[in-house]
């Protein structure tokens, strides 16, 4: 299974105006095609980095599903609500990941995604996109061993992320060396406490931890803080 | 057929294995099958740009022979390939792309040179754009109606002609985004572009580089040499 993430940037004026088509419009259009459908919706949270941008993910069966959806968008059906979408942004910047060997989500029974804009509480997710400067199987592999394997060994109530989904990008669609935490915030307090607190990180002081075993494959890395829309399919 | 293009990031001292890799590695590995194929290895020419820059184009035959391929580098028979290319680049930025319906054709993938044949070097001016919103459709038109036909003219500032003509797929990169891969026929008419002001008639009302500003403003151009063992020249 496939996933096409998009980061989209948007005309601020045009911000409602954009999120009701993908709303009204462009989710049940799109999945006219049983093998593709929109899963996540989600806006970048004002206050933690630019404004006015949107992250959509759309799953897909195949990469023949990918290419039929593109040819929908350029020639065929969706074309003229791609246009309309297109004149609301000022670009977007696409990608396709895969999900690693040892990510929880591998695939997603598209039939069971709604597509009829249902509303419902909102998440937020923490998207983590890390950029090794060691080969990525070796940071896909790290991340197996000292961060998902201990995430999952946090008790539920002291848990403040659900490590969701990890990607890496599917060849010749992005950056390589590059892959993708997405991660559901569970606990709103305790994301408050990590981003108040003023304790020292020092990986000198902190052996063995994944923190000082991080830095030996990576030391760059991005968190967005995306909410999803109160209608996004998956939430 | 669709088309990968990538702009790799080489580590400096490891330039030399890097090309060795595509030449001794990607090339031939792609030949056994017959839905994908490495057309051009270009490095961007020192003295125009960035330093230690390759760009690779890669051909596949439709969106399946990608997956599969994508399959082959995260977890098959190219993953330890991929590993060691790794080692060699910093970063590689990748985009897939269509051709635009008026692009010339290339030759079918049986009919690309996959043996380490050498030629002398060809150099090309790529150009990218990123028309204004809600414009890349005109601009698409009138790059082909215009542009394309003034690249053959006799006053044409540059001598060059269009070997491809590529717009960003959805969901593969940045949109919307059209590349131009232009070979160079005549390296005294570019030294000419890049040392003179361009005259007035080749920037005024009416001519292409006028009119076309109301498509898009932006545009990059870089100049890429082939390797002398390239498939495509």
């Amino acid at each position: 299974m496939l996933f096409m993430h998009e980061t989209h940037k948007v005309i601020g004026r045009h911000a409602s105006a954009f999120e009701d088509l993908y709303r009204n419009e462009w989710m049940s259009a799109v999945a006219r095609n049983e093998d593709t459908r929109l899963v996540w919706y989600l806006n970048h949270a004002m206050g933690s980095g630019p404004a006015y941008q949107v992250v959509t993910i759309t799953a897909m069966a195949s990469g023949s599903a990918w290419e039929e959806l593109t040819r929908r968008m350029l020639d065929g059906d969706l074309s003229g609500l791609a246009d309309r979408l297109e004149s609301c942004r000022y670009e977007v910047e696409g990608k396709l990941v895969r999900p690693v060997y040892w990510s929880a989500l591998q695939e997603v029974d598209l039939t069971s995604i709604p597509t009829d804009g249902r509303e419902h509480d909102l998440s937020v997710y923490m998207q983590d996109t890390g950029w090794p400067d060691a080969p990525l199987d070796e940071y896909i592999e790290l991340w197996d061993h000292e961060y998902w394997r201990y995430m999952r060994e946090i008790p539920e109530e002291k848990k403040l992320l659900d490590i969701q989904a990890c990607f890496q990008i599917a060849h010749g669609s992005g950056i390589r060396p590059e892959a993708i935490l997405l991660q559901k915030i569970m606990n709103f307090s305790t994301l408050g406490n990590l981003l108040t607190s003023v304790e020292k990180h020092d990986p000198t002081t902190w052996p063995g931890t994944y923190m000082a075993k991080g830095l030996e494959v990576r030391d760059q890395w991005e968190s967005k803080l995306l909410r999803t829309s109160s209608w996004s399919p998956l939430w | 057929m669709i088309f990968i293009h990538e702009v790799h990031k080489v580590v400096g001292k490891c330039a030399d294995r890097f090309e060795d890799a595509y030449r001794d590695g990607w090339m031939p590995m792609l030949a056994k099958g017959s839905d994908v194929r490495l057309l051009w290895y270009f490095d961007l020419a020192h003295g125009s740009g960035l330093a230690y820059r390759a760009v690779t184009i890669t051909a596949v035959e439709d969106g399946a022979s990608w997956a599969r391929l994508a399959d082959r580098l995260a977890s098959g028979d190219l993953q330890q390939w991929a590993r060691h290319l790794d080692g060699l680049q910093h970063e590689s930025i990748g985009r897939i792309m269509t051709p635009l319906q008026w692009s010339p054709s290339l030759p079918p993938l049986a009919d690309i040179p996959t043996g380490q044949v050498e030629h002398e070097p060809t150099m090309y001016m790529e150009d990218t754009m990123w028309p204004f919103p809600g414009k890349i459709r005109d601009y698409i038109e009138a790059a082909g109606n215009i542009y394309r036909h003034s690249l053959g003219t006799e006053g044409a500032k540059v001598q060059m002609h269009i070997e491809l003509a590529l717009q960003t797929l959805p969901g593969a990169g940045r949109s919307p985004e059209v590349t131009l891969m232009q070979k160079l026929s005549s390296l005294p008419r570019l030294i000419t572009l890049l040392t003179s002001d361009i005259p007035p008639e080749v920037t005024g009302p009416g001519s292409w580089m006028h009119e076309a500003l109301e498509l898009r403003d932006q545009w990059r151009s870089k100049l890429l040499r082939t390797a002398v063992w390239s498939p495509l020249q």
